[in-house]
């Protein structure tokens, strides 16, 4: 590559670069450099504290709650909108009738805003007036109207299953698009060694698509622990905390109680998390690729 | 040629000195119900431009549930409007974050005082004695409104829901299969914090006492808060995820006898088939129903151009003929509020009594940190935990916070 073509790249690049940083980079920094001060809205002159502000929150009765919630938040929504996205890929790949329809239908609540899908399903929870309980009760499930998002017991299985229920289309697309391009001939073969429907999918269909399931699963993760509305708006964070992840308890810290150093803190922690995440993504992402190429 | 420059001189004199005194000012708002607020504001606004023809004011109203984190965001990114409403609660953080003007010698110069304006409201003004806004608008959290046709089959009088004795009673009554005596909610929210305020309120209770410690974990605050625990079973399903307007549904459906709500409610009710009433709120230990005050306040911010326009604005705004036209609450203009109510609301001397004997919420700069843990605490009550530990932990987390 000549002198000329490399300065070139950098001209090209420059705008992204300078986007990238004034846009992500300088906030994140920014968001690090602020949890060593003590700032709040009503002590606008920053006082430099150290690990002060960590140290709080890391001993408050909030944050193991939050980073609990975190953890069974992520874990189920991802786990289950992936086992549900692979089953309705598998179904929509068989050669149903009316197809693109189905499709259709199914990426329904994926093209739902969040806030709108939040404010749908509060309303389906409703106690007394909510269809959920109305259904149940009509099936003999429950016996009394059962207070699914007031319960610190339900309250996180509830909003789980609504985040699984948005958030499902996105996986089963992607799982489509992999079960489609699986080699035909491979499973014609397996079909005649005598290999069942059970045998094809763990020997032949599983490990063709390997590389899609984790890069879909680390992606996931990623998107499900940042995301913020469906819990806000169902439940706030509560009741009693139950709810509380990191981005709802950020923006209640932040813009809530206006206690800045602290919601920079819970930020950092979450910038930690979400690094991890992200570099598990990248070595995925590459070890698929390596394996694309090799095959 | 000396006339001519002259001549043109003066013109670009007269120009620029009538450029410097154009003014734009921005005032910010927020509309809690869909009454029509910003036709009317917009009306007075241009009354107030033809006043002063040299002003020219924007308004900008923001749905409340975002008004906070977009007022607060324009502070802190140096974009903040003129002039804008600051809630009661606000007002003390704003002040000490030095981002509104004080605005103490203006009301002296402009005639403005406490006596012109219901008292709670001035007092959440007030910082360290000096004023830093101007009452806008008030209501009192909470009237009891109830349903006559439920509390005539169950045999209930509206006088029984004001004291802590008749409204159990009433409730239990009042709570059928399907039906439910008493509208409390428990959420994480501001309206969960007034409510069972104004239940400690009326037992005799504080939240923070003269010295500024908690009080919660005082005999008066434990027991309206083990009564509103007992209150909670006549209350519908799902108390610690339901907020007032869960209940105002179920209200307007007719399955919830009694909802509490300030007198905001009124225009919503009027509209519905519902035959209704109001109490003012239930009075416990201390003889009298002590409400929780609400509004919000005229602020003029550090960071503005035009203080002396903004000023001339908020004057006008709270002015007793345009104040009442220009809110969607209560006048925070003593004499505006009694010619609004008249008009516009129900029972209005038992309005005007009810806002006489209300308290603020604690006028503290830290009030937001306050109020979740008060929240917190709430929340517990609701889930049946013992009050009185519940509120001995709450009020080390309160006392910890000075």
């Amino acid at each position: 590559m000549s002198t000329q073509n490399r300065w070139l790249i950098w001209i090209f690049l420059a705008p992204t670069m300078v986007l990238m940083g004034v846009l992500l980079y300088y906030p994140m920094i920014g968001t690090v450099v602020e949890s060593f001060y003590d700032t709040s809205f009503i002590s606008p002159e920053p006082r430099f504290v150290g690990w002060a502000v960590y140290e709080k929150v890391w001993n408050s009765r909030q944050f193991p709650q939050v980073v609990w919630n975190s953890v069974v938040w992520t874990l189920g929504v991802v786990l289950l909108q992936n086992l549900l996205g692979f089953f309705v890929a598998m179904l929509l790949n068989q050669g149903l009738p009316a197809q693109g329809m189905l499709r259709a239908l199914v990426l329904l609540p994926f093209v739902l805003p969040g806030v709108v899908t939040a404010i749908l399903w509060r309303f389906m929870y409703d106690p007394q007036l909510g269809l959920i309980n109305s259904l149940m009760i009509r099936l003999g499930l429950v016996e009394d109207n059962a207070a699914w998002l007031a319960s610190s017991d339900t309250a996180m299985a509830a909003v789980i299953f609504v985040a699984v229920w948005k958030g499902f289309p996105f996986s089963m697309l992607i799982f489509l698009a992999a079960l489609q391009s699986v080699d035909r001939s491979q499973l014609e073969a397996a079909t005649l060694d005598g290999a069942g429907p059970w045998r094809r999918l763990i020997d032949v269909t599983l490990p063709a698509i390997k590389p899609v399931i984790l890069v879909n699963v680390v992606l996931t993760l990623i998107l499900t622990f940042n995301y913020f509305d469906i819990v806000w708006v169902m439940t706030r964070g509560g009741p009693q905390n139950a709810t509380h992840i990191f981005p709802t308890r950020i923006f209640e810290t932040g813009f809530g109680q206006f206690r800045f150093g602290e919601a920079a803190v819970y930020g950092v922690f979450s910038i930690l998390i979400l690094a991890v995440l992200a570099a598990l993504y990248v070595i995925v992402q590459k070890t698929a690729d390596g394996r694309r190429r090799t095959a | 040629m000396k006339t001519i420059l002259l001549t043109t001189a003066a013109a670009l004199g007269l120009a620029s000195a009538a450029a410097a005194q154009e003014v734009t000012l921005q005032f910010w708002d927020n509309q809690q119900t869909e009454s029509g607020l910003s036709e009317f504001q917009q009306a007075a606004v241009d009354r107030f431009m033809a006043e002063n023809p040299d002003i020219t004011v924007e308004v900008t109203t923001i749905p409340y549930p975002e008004y906070q984190q977009r007022l607060l965001t324009a502070v802190q990114g140096g974009n903040a409007p003129d002039i804008a409403t600051l809630d009661q609660i606000w007002v003390a953080a704003f002040a000490q974050a030095g981002a509104v003007a004080d605005l103490t010698d203006f009301a002296a110069g402009a005639g403005l005082s406490r006596d012109g304006f219901f008292g709670g409201a001035w007092d959440s003004a007030v910082v360290n004695d000096r004023l830093y806004g101007i009452p806008f608008n008030v209501d009192v959290w909470q009237f009891s409104f109830y349903n006559q046709d439920l509390l005539d089959a169950a045999g209930v009088a509206p006088a029984d829901l004001t004291t802590f004795d008749g409204l159990r009673t009433a409730a239990e009554a009042l709570t059928t299969d399907g039906q439910f005596g008493v509208g409390l909610f428990g959420h994480r929210g501001e309206d969960t914090v007034v409510v069972v305020n104004s239940f400690i309120f009326s037992n005799g209770g504080e939240v923070l006492n003269a010295a500024g410690e908690c009080a919660l974990d005082e005999a008066p605050a434990v027991e309206a808060m083990e009564y509103l625990q007992d209150l909670a079973q006549f209350a519908p399903d799902g108390i610690l995820n339901a907020n007032s307007g869960t209940m105002r549904e179920l209200f307007l459906n007719g399955s919830l006898a009694i909802e509490f709500w300030p007198a905001l409610e009124q225009p919503t009710l009027q509209a519905s088939d519902i035959n209704w009433g109001f109490v003012n709120g239930t009075a416990g230990a201390s003889g009298t129903a002590v409400g929780t005050f609400g509004g919000w306040n005229l602020a003029v911010f550090e960071s503005s151009a035009n203080k002396e326009a903004a000023q001339k604005f908020i004057e006008f705004m709270v002015r007793e003929d345009v104040n009442g036209d220009v809110v969607d609450l209560i006048p925070a203009n003593v004499a505006a509020a009694e010619a609004f109510l008249a008009e516009n609301r129900e029972g209005p001397e038992d309005i005007l009594a009810h806002l006489g004997n209300a308290k603020p919420r604690p006028l503290s700069a830290r009030y937001l940190e306050v109020a979740e843990i008060q929240m917190t605490l709430y929340q517990d009550v609701f889930s049946g935990a013992n009050v009185a530990e519940a509120a001995t932990a709450a009020c080390e987390d309160i006392d910890a916070l000075n």
